[in-house]
């Protein structure tokens, strides 16, 4: 189970978020390149078409494969008044041939996506990470390489604040990733995935009064 | 695990699900046809479930005893369905602690299995143990052993299990 929310940010102003969250999270930044594969079952491979997503680090020392499952959102009168999406989630890493395995079960390629940025990982009332990423389709298939994969929305990039969580704690981590976002919000909007916000209009000022002082400004 | 409604045969129609008592956090697949093994951890079994492609069939315990023989390890155990006592087999491990490299590991280890078969051999007990080695190379295995190495022998252990007993349900 994972709590989510996403926003997205023009590039410009990416490098002032970077200051903001180096000042709140107070840990350094990891880089990550992710090929990311999304396989769909066949109409003949059981009752229900399934969704899987296999992830691959290529900043990673030793490369490695992680299977991810992204199930359901809860839903109900209490999930629509929070503002944060809360939803099941399983990964599991895997050793270098799980792709095969997928294929040799009956899963197809339905897309892959080559995501390029930074993640920060924190304590702050829960296990809190931030990602802020470009969004690349490949040209060819599977070619990570830079000239091979071109931005989905240029000069766009996703943010996702997103934070582990059970059935018995989901409360109080949505209330940490809550809070946490009000940090953010002179920069970005922060919703449920699919729920468009835009760019906020204080953005341009508060990017600027970021990378004139290096974060030293209280926003 | 089994596939659900197999309409064709493009696919396996089952493959082997395992986990060892030595690497609790891990669980491996294995497609013996396609000679594929995959380690992952063991949340890899809750994304099979969520997936419902393919649903758990059978389920074998292999419990028994560890005996310590000098630079030996042996396990020797029943292997019995989850849910049932019926007693499907018997299964014995063998290994040999000082040497990950299977080539350089090979004359000790058969030595010891004769001395193990010729030891079984004066008891008059029904049956025979079998050694089949599988070819690892197959699988992109290598001679240095590791776990996914375990978890092809124990595939192959329960697939001539399940041979053995097709055939003499047939001739009964």
């Amino acid at each position: 189970m994972e709590c989510v929310v996403q926003g997205i940010i023009e590039t410009q102003h990416v490098e002032a978020l970077e200051i903001l969250l180096q000042g709140l999270c107070g840990v350094h930044r990891e880089d990550f390149r992710i090929h990311e594969l999304c396989l769909k079952s066949g109409p003949n491979l059981g009752l229900v078409n399934s969704e899987v997503r296999l992830l691959f680090d290529l900043y990673q020392a030793e490369p490695t494969w992680t299977v991810k499952h992204v199930g359901g959102a809860m839903r109900g009168a209490g999930a629509e008044q929070i503002s944060v999406l809360v939803r099941t989630m399983v990964e599991s890493k895997a050793s270098k041939n799980v792709l095969r395995l997928f294929y040799a079960l009956g899963y197809k390629l339905d897309h892959e996506l080559l995501r390029v940025g930074f993640a920060f990982h924190f304590q702050r009332g829960a296990r809190i990470t931030v990602s802020v990423s470009s969004v690349n389709k490949m040209l060819k298939l599977h070619a990570t390489d830079g000239d091979e994969a071109v931005p989905v929305t240029p000069g766009i990039q996703l943010v996702e604040v997103t934070a582990p969580a059970t059935p018995e704690n989901y409360s109080e981590v949505v209330a940490a990733v809550s809070s946490f976002c009000e940090y953010l919000a002179p920069l970005l909007h922060l919703s449920k995935p699919g729920v468009s916000t835009g760019v906020v209009p204080t953005a341009a000022a508060a990017a600027a009064s970021l990378m004139s002082d290096g974060g030293g400004t209280t926003l | 695990m089994v596939r659900e409604q197999s309409l064709t045969a493009e696919f396996p129609r089952d493959f082997f699900g395992i986990s060892l008592p030595e690497q609790p956090n891990k669980y491996y697949f294995m497609i013996r046809g396609q000679r594929l093994v995959v380690e992952a951890d063991s949340t890899i079994q809750t994304i099979m479930d969520k997936l419902q492609s393919y649903k758990s069939r059978v389920a074998l315990c292999f419990e028994g005893f560890q005996y310590q023989l000098g630079d030996f390890q042996l396990r020797v155990g029943k292997v019995v369905p989850s849910h049932s006592e019926n007693l499907r087999g018997i299964v014995m491990e063998v290994e040999y602690l000082p040497i990950s490299s299977m080539e350089k590991a090979r004359q000790i280890m058969e030595e010891f299995v004769d001395i193990w078969q010729e030891a079984i051999s004066k008891r008059s007990l029904p049956g025979h143990f079998m050694h089949i080695e599988p070819n690892f190379s197959e699988y992109g295995l290598l001679d240095h052993y590791t776990p996914q190495h375990t978890a092809v022998q124990y595939a192959t252990v329960v697939a001539q299990m399940i041979a053995t007993q097709t055939v003499q349900a047939t001739r009964n």
